[in-house]
């Protein structure tokens, strides 16, 4: 099997936290004066190869605190380590990847040539470039559409498209900001069973925010719910089955009875 | 000349198929024009109204003695370096005026001023300042095609995807690769029906400006065919511009626009 770079890494610290999120604080301007507070004292670790879900309403910051994981935003205070390295000193952000809530295509891009866009913050070879590409594509299961143009591509497959865009630099850590929540629910499903098996080959570490609790109960080792204004942490729960997670069995719906309660 | 607001965007329209019918009727349009041309002109003397043997003869006068492609090619010529200068000009500019907003927002009232002058008076001022020569033409066309293009790429810039620049931004893609691969995509269909325009108006304000300040070119030649009373000289001369002018549309420019905005095919329902 196809083993990326994360898989090598022979930690000296037998579990390795792939993220830290230490006491983080977030203010935002308002137009009335007064800083809103979004995020108030966060803590959170993720343990490596791990796949923790971020669940709360919306307005609860979820998304604030995913954008500051990804280093894109600063906190207010606290800090975030990512593989032990503090992110402000932490240098390898593209092995860092962030999928969206929208495919975010280009749209005057094929699909093979979308996924190559990531690669092209770097500089690679064309040819390697392209080969990578073409993996990524195979890896979700989009072979034989390289030459699509998005607007030729359903729902579902443009979302793998971003999802082969997301993996083609070969990440240790995945994170994703509400990834399927734009698709029909037998889609999402479908794409839920992908991510499952891809992580199985790959076994990067994932964090990915949702509002859909049975979404973060089917995927997750672990749930954080959060309560909102100022955003916080209410609760973790540690998803206690083995997969695939069938939404309709009884001890999962169990578990989606009681971060029900928690939201 | 079109206003700002005149200067719609659109798509390029889908390869059209070749429908028997519809060649049919195109002939028998030409043909119309053509037969009630020549009606008209038997009730005119030739130096007012030239019928089109007299017009077909004197095109093959000039083109069979070298004239008409010696001054097509001048002309054009002139054109594609004023069109040039205007891209090479234009098109940073309207970037610049369009990624910085408050630039944008202090020259803004300048390219409605500069779309209000008339080609005729470019030509008077390149007259005094370049006299006969080359540079009149080129300067009158580059006056004419620069603010269309700048007002097209400027447009572009505004409908730039943020979401696309927050991609690259976790991509950690440098600034000089975000221009390149975002913006610039973003911009060219906008620089293109820009471009189209002002090398059209171009086109047509040259031969004024070759009128005026030229001593060469199809403009120099009308003019001269005109004063001598050559009706048939003229016919033949607005004849070959309305065919090239025509060719170019058709055989490279739609055709190139197709091929480029593929991308753009249907996605418009989105």
């Amino acid at each position: 099997m196809v083993s990326s770079g994360a898989l090598d890494v022979t930690s000296p610290v037998a579990e390795r936290d792939a993220i830290t999120v230490d006491s983080v604080s977030k203010w935002f301007p308002s137009a009335d004066g007064e800083p809103l507070h979004v995020l108030h004292d966060i803590n959170l670790k993720v343990a490596e190869h791990s796949i923790l879900a971020i669940l709360g309403a919306s307005g609860c910051g979820k998304s604030t605190l995913l954008n500051i994981i990804s280093g894109i935003l600063k906190p207010d205070r606290g800090r975030v380590c990512i593989n032990g390295v503090v992110s402000e000193q932490f240098k390898d952000w593209r092995s860092v990847s962030y999928m969206f809530q929208e495919d975010r295509l280009l749209p005057w891009r094929t699909a093979l040539r979308n996924v190559e866009f990531a690669l092209e913050a770097a500089s690679m070879p064309k040819a390697e470039r392209r080969r990578k590409a073409q993996q990524a594509l195979e890896l979700v299961g989009l072979s034989g559409f390289e030459d699509a143009f998005p607007y030729q591509l359903s729902g579902g497959m443009r979302s793998r498209v971003a999802l082969a865009r997301s993996l083609v630099l070969e990440p240790c850590i995945l994170l994703m900001d509400e990834p399927f929540s734009r698709l029909d629910a037998q889609t999402r499903s479908l794409m839920h069973t992908e991510l499952l098996r891809i992580h199985g080959l790959k076994k990067m570490t994932i964090v990915f925010v949702t509002h859909d609790v049975e979404e973060s109960v089917v995927l997750a080792d672990s749930v954080v719910v959060m309560a909102p204004r100022p955003g916080r942490v209410r609760e973790r729960v540690a998803i206690d089955i083995r997969r695939p997670r069938d939404a309709t069995t009884p001890e999962v719906t169990r578990y989606i009875q009681r971060l029900r309660a928690l939201i | 000349m079109p206003t700002v607001l005149e200067q719609q965007i659109h798509a390029p329209a889908p390869p059209r198929k070749w429908r028997v019918d519809l060649v049919v009727q195109r002939l028998a349009l030409v043909g119309t024009i053509i037969g009630i041309w020549w009606i008209a002109s038997l009730q005119m003397p030739h130096y007012i109204l030239p019928g089109p043997l007299r017009v077909w003869q004197s095109l093959r006068t000039i083109s069979a003695n070298g004239d008409l492609w010696h001054n097509l090619a001048i002309t054009l010529g002139r054109v594609a370096a004023g069109f040039l200068l205007a891209t090479a000009i234009g098109l940073p500019l309207g970037i610049v005026l369009g990624a910085n907003k408050r630039l944008g927002e202090f020259f803004e009232p300048i390219i409605p001023v500069m779309n209000t002058i008339s080609s005729a008076i470019w030509a008077i001022f390149a007259i005094i300042w370049f006299g006969v020569s080359n540079a009149t033409t080129i300067f009158v066309v580059f006056m004419t095609a620069m603010p269309l293009i700048i007002t097209n790429v400027w447009q572009g810039t505004r409908t730039v995807n943020a979401d696309f620049i927050e991609l690259a931004h976790t991509l950690r893609m440098p600034h000089h690769k975000v221009m390149w691969k975002i913006y610039l995509p973003t911009i060219l269909p906008y620089f293109f029906s820009g471009a189209r325009l002002a090398f059209g108006f171009g086109w047509r304000v040259s031969l004024v400006a070759e009128t005026l300040g030229s001593s060469s070119g199809v403009g120099y030649r009308l003019r001269q065919a005109a004063d001598l009373i050559q009706t048939d000289q003229v016919f033949a001369w607005t004849i070959t511009l309305v065919v090239m002018m025509a060719a170019l549309e058709m055989g490279a420019l739609r055709p190139l626009e197709n091929h480029l905005f593929r991308w753009k095919r249907e996605a418009e329902s989105f």
